[in-house]
Parts: C-alpha cells; structure tokens; sequence
C-alpha cells in the first residue's frame, strides 16, 4: 500500500506539542535568567581568583626602600643590603631595582616627563618571601643600622589587610548575587515545567487512559523540559560569555587592564564555568517535570 | 488479544455504590458479571449514572463501596503499576472522544501502540487499514479540531481498537453520527465480539442492540439485567 509505506518512513511527530504562544514569555525569562547567573558566576569566579592572587602575591613580598645617605647611593650599598636580607631563612630572592625601574614606578603619578638624572631616588628592593613566611622586620632593621644603611622595610601588611577586607566584600556581594539569582533560575524553572505540564494536562489524561505508564509519560515530559531549559540555559550562558569576551576586547583596547581591577580576560576554562548553567537547568528542569506528572498520575492512577 | 474463555467473567461488580463527594449515592447496590467474550448494552435515561458505571469499568474512579473485579483481579489490590497494563487490555470510547488535537488522524489512531513502543513499521498498514474500514481512509493527515463530530467519533472508535484489547467499553458511540455510519461502527463492535472481545456500550439507541445481547437497564442509580441475549 502506497500510502502505508509512506506514512511507515515518515518521521513521527513529537507526543509534546510546543505551546508557543504561552512558552515564549517564559522561555525568554529563562534566557534572561541564564544570562544573568553566568555573568555574576563568571563575576564571582574572578573576584575570587583575584582576591586570591592579589593576598598572595602581597602576602609573599616584601619592599625595602634604601634612602640616600650624603654620599648618594651606590650599588655597593644596595649590595650589602641584599646580603643582609638573603641571610635571613625566609627571604627566597632579592632583586635590586634598576634606576629606570624604579622611575617606570613613578611614571602613574608623574607622567611620562623625563625625571633630571640627579633626583635622588630611593633604591628599591624588591623581596621574595617563603610562602606563609614574613620577614623579620626587627632583626633586618638592626642589621642595616649597624652596617649604616638607612633603610624602611615595607611587608605590605597594610596593604593586604585592607586589600583582603575589600576583596572579601566583593566576594561576599558576588556570592549573594549569585545565590539569589540562582534561587531565582531555579523558580523560574519550576514555574515553567509547572505551567507546561498544566497546559498539557489533557494530553496527560488521554496517555494515561489509553495505558501509558506513568515513567513513560514523565519521561516524555521530562526530556522535553529539560531540553527547553537546556536551550534557554545554552542561549543565556553563551551571550553572557560572547558579552564578557567583548567587553575584554574593548577594554584592552582601551589600554590593559587597570592596576587594582580584575583582569577582563576570558578563556576556555570560562567557557566551562558557564556551560553549567544550562546543564543545572536542564538537571532542575527534568526533576521537577519528573515530580510533577509522577505526583500528578499517581493521584490520578486510581484515585 | 487474549482469548478469554466463555466461563470466565471479564466484568464482576458486587454491591457497588458510588456517591460523588457527600452526595446522594448515583449507583446504588449494582450487582453484574458480564462474561469474557460477551456483549453486552446498559441502557437508560440521560443522567441515570450510565457515564459513572462505565467510569468503574475503566478504572477511571473507585466505588464507595462493593467490590469490583476486573480479568479476575480486585481492583482495590491492584498495585498502581499494574493498572496502566490493565487499562492497555481495554479500548475505551468516550463521548468528547478525548482525542489529541496536536497529532493527526493516523497518530491519534496510532497512540495505544506507539506507547507500547512498537515501531511504525510494525503497525503503520493496520492503522490505514482500520482508517479506511471506518471511511476516513483521505482524512489520515487531518488533524482533529478540522473534523467533524462524526469524525471524531470513528477516529475514537478505531483508537480503542487498534490494541485489539480484551474488553471494549464505549460510551454512546453512534451518538454524533448518521446512521448508516453508526449500523457500520457497530458491526466493528460485533465482529470484535466474535472475535472474543467483551464488549459493553451504553447507548440509548435501542435499534443498535442485536438480539443475541445482555441489556441492562440502569435507572436512578438502579441496576438490572432486562434482557438475557442468551436466555
């Protein structure tokens, strides 16, 4: 039979009717949703990450500022005072700092106006710590007075504390972001495979009736929510992605990242982080769909 | 199809009440065995309870009270992952034909089989072929909210019994069709009944009912047998 043999190789219809005119508004509220929690995901991961580094990179230095004396600064001076700071067992490293580094440091305040060869700038040294070590500022300070280099020993410790206080702050607001927009992806979520499950309510009824099991049919709903959910998850993550990795475009464009902001830099491991977003929704979205109809059928099985 | 044995009651209704919510009881006391392979009409005035009678049958609700036993199983035990198998050994037509607007005429027909899990292939040509037995053989592409009541109707029919299933329950099903039509469908029924199908309809067309039929007469939630088909 012709007919017949047509209608064998044609591809079935889906069992799930897509409910355009209620589904969109809901649909973009995911997207909406899904963009938002990559950004603030992507916002926490780097603060974090940056707090970390900056606490880091302060806590295992050290700065020591050799002040010129009447005869000016030699490097013999600068000499000695590394010898100091390396016998002591927590210092890893010292380098001296060149004149022209040390005036590349001033170029943020001062600009690029050519400094006279004769102003007297402090020599730097620039101290590299064992990790978790700090330097013993007491005995150094002797050590130099007594070998009459007139030096200040800076550990940052000032600097790291109020760094940490404010980089902690900035965690815990891009945490509670996140944790309140994540509540809220999930509600909308809920409410979403709620509401489609509703709209669908007397196909449910007629499965039900002609024998489907109840796995068979919360599979069916299952598997079609969560691919909704992963869709509107996918669309979500991927602008928050595209969006970031243009404004790093822009911003390096605009000259480098700022001394004391989070690099704007996005990678593949970004990539990651924000691809479990669509995959929690799609997770959240098959479990409630799940819940509901086996809930549903179970007090309609027989009731 | 199983082939029931003609000693073996399909249908067993002791002492059956149904009352909705706290409401007067719509069944009362309704005793019937209806015999596997047997064919069978309840008959009655509008609002007698015929719906609600054929509602127990399909395990669509429970009794207030009585027992019902279907293919020899109290329905009160049954577990609730053996009713969907239970209710895939019934074809049921309704009168608002519950039919899937989103899926065409030879899905709707299909459904009891695709949920089985059993291929197009293996099922495609019966489905045309029941299509066409019940005259919409040119309306398999058509989708329900374009058809007629009649049409509906017979789409609901050929879905009840596609899965060949071992009682027919069919709730006024030449209602909304002429009746050259209706003589057709119910000759469908008969033929299944040959063919071992319990088959029970509620109907008020009582030129539709064979003499070799039980009758049943349900009246204010009473129950009796009028007519013995085989007495």
């Amino acid at each position: 039979m012709v007919m017949g043999k047509a209608y064998n190789t044609a591809k079935q219809s889906p069992l799930l009717f897509e409910d355009k005119s209620d589904g969109r508004p809901l649909f973009m509220i995911l997207v909406i949703l899904a963009f938002l929690a990559s950004l603030t995901l992507l916002a926490t991961k780097t603060s974090y990450f940056a707090a970390a580094h900056w606490s880091a990179q302060l806590s295992d230095t050290a700065t020591v500022q050799i002040k010129p004396g009447e005869g000016g600064l030699s490097q013999q001076t600068a000499a000695q005072a590394r010898g100091i700071l390396l016998q002591s067992e927590t210092v890893t490293d010292v380098d001296i700092l060149s004149q022209e580094q040390s005036k590349a440091l001033l170029r943020p305040w001062l600009g690029d106006t050519s400094l006279p060869d004769d102003l007297p700038l402090p020599l730097l040294l620039s101290v590299r710590l064992k990790k978790g070590q700090s330097l013993d500022q007491q005995k150094i300070t002797a050590q130099f007075r007594q070998a009459g280099i007139r030096a200040d020993i800076d550990d940052h410790g000032r600097w790291a504390k109020s760094l940490t206080r404010s980089a902690r702050m900035a965690q815990t607001i891009s945490l509670l972001s996140l944790v309140l927009i994540i509540i809220t992806l999930v509600a909308a979520a809920i409410f979403a495979t709620r509401s489609g499950i509703a709209a669908r309510r007397k196909f449910m009824s007629i499965l039900h009736q002609i024998g489907a099991n109840p796995n068979y049919t919360a599979r069916l709903f299952s598997q079609n929510f969560a691919l909704k959910s992963f869709k509107a998850g996918a669309i979500g993550a991927l602008g928050a992605y595209l969006v970031l990795s243009l404004l790093a475009v822009l911003a390096r464009d605009d000259g480098g990242a700022s001394l004391f902001l989070p690099s704007l830099k996005t990678g593949l491991t970004d990539l990651y982080w924000v691809a479990s977003v669509p995959v929690g929704m799609a997770i959240i979205a098959a479990l409630t769909a799940w819940r509901t109809v086996m809930k549903t059928l179970i007090a309609e099985i027989y009731p | 199809m199983n082939k029931p044995s003609q000693h073996t009651h399909s249908i067993h209704f002791d002492g059956v009440g149904l009352r909705y919510g706290r409401g007067e009881e719509i069944l009362k006391d309704i005793n019937m065995s209806l015999l596997a392979g047997s064919l069978n009409f309840i008959t009655g005035p509008s609002g007698a309870g015929k719906t609600s009678l054929l509602k127990l049958v399909y395990l669509h609700m429970r009794p207030s009270r009585g027992l019902i036993t279907i293919f020899g199983q109290d329905t009160s035990q049954l577990a609730a992952r053996a009713i969907p198998k239970t209710k895939r050994r019934m074809g049921v037509v309704l009168q608002d034909f519950q039919l899937v607007d989103h899926l065409s005429v030879f899905e709707n027909v299909a459904l009891p089989l695709r949920i089985r899990g059993l291929k197009r292939q293996t099922y495609g040509e019966d489905v045309i072929s029941l299509l066409q037995w019940v005259g919409l053989g040119k309306r398999l592409y058509a989708f329900p909210p374009t058809l007629s009541g009649g049409e509906k109707q017979r789409v609901a029919i050929a879905r009840a019994v596609i899965g060949k299933p071992d009682i027919l329950i069919a709730d006024e099903p030449t209602g909304n069709v002429d009746d050259a039509i209706g003589k057709r469908l119910m000759r469908l029924f008969f033929e299944l009944n040959r063919l071992g199908t319990t088959v029970l309809i509620a109907t008020h067309n009582h030129d539709l009912i064979p003499k070799n039929a039980d009758i049943y007469k349900l009246d204010n939630g009473t129950f009796a047998l009028e007519t013995d088909g085989h007495g």
